[in-house]
């Protein structure tokens, strides 16, 4: 019966390479989400010398975010702040405690949340109130004079 | 360990026992490879269902989505490309090899008694293939999908009666859309599988009860055929082979051709021309055989007979032989049906496009026209943008014709936007060359993807129409993919709906309020152009008619004068807001500014002339306010009350209101702030106040203008007479006799100690004597009642003779002369 053998072998060979040959691509496909890492993206703020010393300005950034195969436009509001010394630092406008946003306040020298009478100083770190730690801050970037930040895609 | 857990589910189940009787059915002799077709179709529905399943995990169905969520498959997941071209090729193939096994299973006669229901089950399963493949067509939503889908539902509606019924059930409506693509992917993924499981299920379970056909055995004798097989191995080999060759087409298939995606549905894009898939192309030419009123017997009714002839052929042919040549009507009449068709599709396929062929020049041109994206505007017989004209309409092309335009767009037609293309000549040739080619068969050439990808709104209806509200909602947003040239592609000829004759006179508003919006389009020292001269800030408007001038001078703008352009923001009446009229000849006098203080203090104290002369008048020109342009500064609280100026109410000792107690009070530096030193004297005439030393001097002071003491102070006051109680030094002994002729300011000094009546005390008489006294002493002396020559006598003694001699009198009244 060695010929009955061999057909059997070739038989269960031949269904294992189908259904390999099926089966691997399709897993991928279904499995591929849990091995990739959500992307971050960088996003053009503008040129430099848009920006004080010394004086937060806020900007409203308007990017193309992509939510698996449907494209968004999302907005995010960013406080650029260049100090006196030329160093850059980049916050976000939502506040650390219960996420209200935060807007530069001259006259109390801070970014003050309204929520909570939180204050922020210039550089993030919390000045009163109830917020837990400062300020979140982009990374950031400067290539031929334009400012860049990264989100988070 | 696994031995045991079979054991178990056998005695459990029986599970075991049965999957190994299934497996060893004994298969009688004459079974080879033509029975390998129907295990390799159930091979092809298990791929099917395999690769769909997969892509359902990430496909939408919605018509904004479906295309994305394909091109997200093919594009950003691994063996998505290839699991997709997999289901494509599958479902191609499917359709061959159900037609292989329906004529294997005809000519075999494997359909008569008593396995008809085995063919009437097959049959139907064809029904559902055929169903799969019509629902899956419309899903992945590209052009192809839409308008084939369209022309498939217009077909259903040629049917009389019930057509408009039918495609509105398919379509879910009357429109072609979000619901017929719903009803499609149900059916495609919910409905068919389900029916075509019962079915295979139903199929296979009776093959397996009631055998494979033998070959060419009459009916009721099958089993004089020893059946010396057994499924498996023996048949499984040969279906292990065929399925092995199978699956190698398939994956060659699917790695070399992967999936056609046409660009996505557009609804507007009526130039495309949707070609039918192979296997229905016989149906599409049976169509053409009929004129246009009796398509449906075309479209519907031969189909339906051609159906309804499959599902009763075991029950019309009752010839028990099997043996093709012992049954000759059935087998001609099944081959003449097959090969008609086979004809049919021949001819349909001759009639489809010819793949183009081009010469290597117009190949290249084909890549230049991909290269420079002239797909964004004009399509190919469909496809591309719908901006410019679809170059596969219209007939034969000029090339120089071509070049023209393509050189100078403008030439052609001065309105459009097209950019100018001024290639190399050897590109510029081969670029003619191809559009020259085009024709009414040409296709698009297949286009790179560009990253990023648009997002869906660009592909909504009326998008080219419409972009101008979306840039104008969100500048940014376009421009984080476009950069500001892209706009100046098409607006550099045509300047946006906004911009017309008025826009000038207003655009600054637009400008302020969404300056990105115009940096869409023009760099930001645009502006600068004409704006350079004309900063409107505070700094300006201090300046502007020098501006004026020095732009006369300048002559930047020839032709255009500083006017001109100011015109162009504001009406000529907006220079008269501030300049309103003309300055009158008054200001123009030398000594105006000097004098312009007396005017403006007639004009604004005295009501009546600021009525009279109200053209004249500042106030027609200028407000209040004009004066402290100058005049810094507003009059302190306390100068506006009542007669503050003239107010000299006293008491016995000093002033006490008006502006010199304000002056005593503050001390006259306080005054000194706004005036000058010498103001005090524009109206005291003498040093105000008084200097220490002014005792000794007032004398003199007094002597020159004693009406000046007189405006403040009174003749009995206490500060007079504590120096004056005593005689002064100017009355002398002799003072009685001599003081008439030492009174020199007409008694006012006297005044100061004797008061006003002293004189009369003495001469009974007001002295000096008025101006009038000369013509009324006469009078005088008869008021007094003097009268007769005694009383006159008394009189002169009495008064006049105290200071005049008896001849003062003959001065005038001359002596009578001497009567005869």
């Amino acid at each position: 019966m060695t010929r009955r053998k061999w057909l059997d072998k070739f038989v269960k060979m031949a269904a294992t390479v189908i259904a390999a040959v099926l089966g691997i691509p399709s897993l991928a496909l279904l499995a591929i989400p849990a091995f990739r890492r959500e992307q971050s993206l960088w996003v053009r703020v503008g040129p430099l010398s848009d920006f004080r010393p010394n004086e937060p300005r806020p900007v409203t950034l308007s990017y193309q975010r992509r939510d698996g195969w449907v494209i968004k436009t999302a907005r995010t509001t960013v406080y650029v702040v260049v100090f006196g010394d030329g160093k850059i630092k980049v916050l976000s406008n939502i506040c650390t405690h219960a996420n209200c946003a935060v807007r530069w306040e001259r006259s109390k020298e801070g970014f003050y949340c309204p929520c909570h009478d939180g204050l922020f100083a210039i550089d993030g770190s919390v000045k009163s109130g109830p917020p837990p730690r400062p300020l979140d801050e982009f990374q950031h970037k400067v290539e031929g004079g334009e400012l860049f930040v990264k989100l988070r895609g | 360990m696994l031995r045991r857990f079979f054991d178990w589910l056998e005695r459990e189940t029986g599970i075991v026992s049965a999957w190994d009787r299934f497996w060893s059915q004994p298969l009688p002799s004459t079974v080879g490879w033509g029975q390998i077709f129907g295990a390799l179709l159930l091979l092809c529905l298990v791929i099917l269902f395999v690769t769909g399943g997969a892509m359902m995990f990430y496909y939408s169905p919605t018509p904004e989505q479906a295309y994305a969520s394909v091109q997200y498959i093919e594009h950003y997941l691994p063996f998505g490309k290839f699991i997709r071209a997999l289901h494509y090729w599958t479902a191609r193939i499917i359709v061959l090899l159900l037609i292989v096994h329906i004529a294997r299973v005809f000519i075999w006669g494997a359909y008569k008694k008593p396995r008809q229901m085995i063919w009437v089950t097959g049959v139907l399963l064809m029904l559902c293939v055929i169903g799969f493949g019509l629902t899956g067509y419309t899903l992945p939503w590209d052009q192809k999908a839409y308008w084939g889908t369209s022309v498939r539902l217009k077909i259903a509606e040629g049917i009389p009666l019930i057509g408009h019924a039918v495609a509105n059930f398919l379509r879910g409506g009357e429109q072609l859309g979000a619901v017929t693509l719903m009803r499609f992917y149900v059916l495609h993924v919910f409905v068919l599988p389900i029916l075509i499981f019962v079915l295979v299920v139903w199929h296979i379970r009776q093959v397996h009860t009631l055998g494979v056909t033998p070959a060419w055995v009459k009916v009721g004798q099958e089993e004089e055929i020893p059946k010396t097989q057994r499924l498996h191995p023996d048949q499984t080999a040969r279906i292990g082979f065929g399925a092995i060759s199978l699956v190698a087409i398939l994956l060659f298939l699917s790695v070399k051709f992967p999936a056609p995606l046409e660009p996505r549905a557009n609804p507007l894009d009526t130039a495309y021309k949707p070609h039918p898939d192979f296997y229905v192309l016989w149906l599409h030419e049976l169509l053409k055989l009929f004129p246009p009123q009796l398509e449906f017997v075309g479209s519907f009714i031969l189909p339906s007979i051609l159906v309804i002839l499959l599902l009763i052929v075991p029950f019309i042919d009752r010839n028990p032989e099997r043996h093709p040549l012992r049954r000759l009507p059935a087998i001609t009449t099944g081959l003449a049906i097959l090969f008609a068709i086979i004809a049919l599709n021949i001819k349909g396929m001759e009639a489809l496009p010819q793949p183009e062929k081009l010469s290597p020049l117009a190949k290249r041109g084909q890549e230049l026209f991909v290269e420079l994206r002239c797909y964004t505007c004009h399509g190919i017989n469909g496809g591309g943008g719908p901006v410019g004209p679809d170059l596969g309409l219209g007939g034969k092309r000029d090339p120089k014709f071509v070049e023209t335009i393509l050189r100078n767009p403008g030439s052609f037609n001065a309105h459009t936007v097209m950019p100018a293309y001024n290639l190399p000549p050897e590109e510029m040739r081969a670029l003619v060359t191809y559009i020259v080619s085009i024709g009414p068969n040409s296709r698009m050439p297949p286009i790179p993807p560009v990253e990023p990808e648009k997002p869906p709104s660009h592909f909504e209806e009326n998008w080219f129409a419409n972009h101008k509200f979306e840039v104008r909602k969100d500048p940014e947003s376009c421009g984080s993919c476009h950069k500001p040239f892209f706009c100046q592609a098409c607006h550099q000829n045509r300047r946006p709906s906004s911009h017309d004759e008025m826009w000038l006179k207003f655009h600054f508003g637009n400008a302020a309020e969404q300056p990105a919006m115009c940096n869409s389009c023009h760099t930001p020292d645009y502006c600068e152009e004409c704006h350079k001269l004309m900063r409107h800030d505070t700094e300006w408007l201090k300046g502007h008619g020098v501006q004026l001038a020095k732009f006369g001078e300048r002559k930047q703008w020839s032709g255009w004068t500083m006017h001109q352009l100011c015109y162009q923001c504001h009406t000529k009446q907006s220079c008269n807001d501030c300049h309103e009229g003309a300055v009158p000849e008054s200001h123009k006098a030398p000594d105006f500014m000097q004098k312009h203080g007396e005017l403006a203090k007639v004009e604004f104290e005295s009501k009546a002339l600021v009525a009279r002369k109200a053209q004249q008048a500042c106030v027609t020109c200028h407000t209040k306010q004009f004066c402290d342009n100058c005049h810094i500064g507003k009059k302190p609280k306390s100068h506006e009350q009542p007669n503050f100026v003239l107010q000299v109410a006293r008491d016995e000792r000093r002033v006490k209101s008006g502006h010199a107690l304000e002056a005593l009070k503050k001390g006259i530096q306080s005054c000194q702030t706004c005036h000058a030193q010498q103001f005090c004297s524009n109206c005291h005439g003498t040093e105000m106040p008084h200097p220490k030393n002014f005792v000794d001097v007032h004398i003199a002071e007094a002597r020159r203008d004693m009406a000046l003491c007189q405006r403040c102070h009174v003749w009995d006051e206490p500060n007079c007479k504590q120096c004056h109680s005593k005689r002064p030094p100017s009355h002398t002994p002799d003072f009685r006799q001599t003081h008439p002729q030492r009174i020199a300011d007409g008694g006012l000094s006297c005044q100061v100690c004797h008061g006003r009546n002293s004189c009369i005390d003495c001469h009974k008489l007001p002295m000096p004597h008025p101006s009038n006294f000369v013509k009324a002493h006469g009078e005088l002396a008869k008021q007094r009642g003097i009268r007769g020559k005694d009383s006159v006598q008394r009189l002169q003694k009495q008064l006049c003779v105290n200071c005049h001699t008896d001849r003062y009198c003959r001065n005038c009244h001359l002596p009578e002369p001497v009567r005869r």
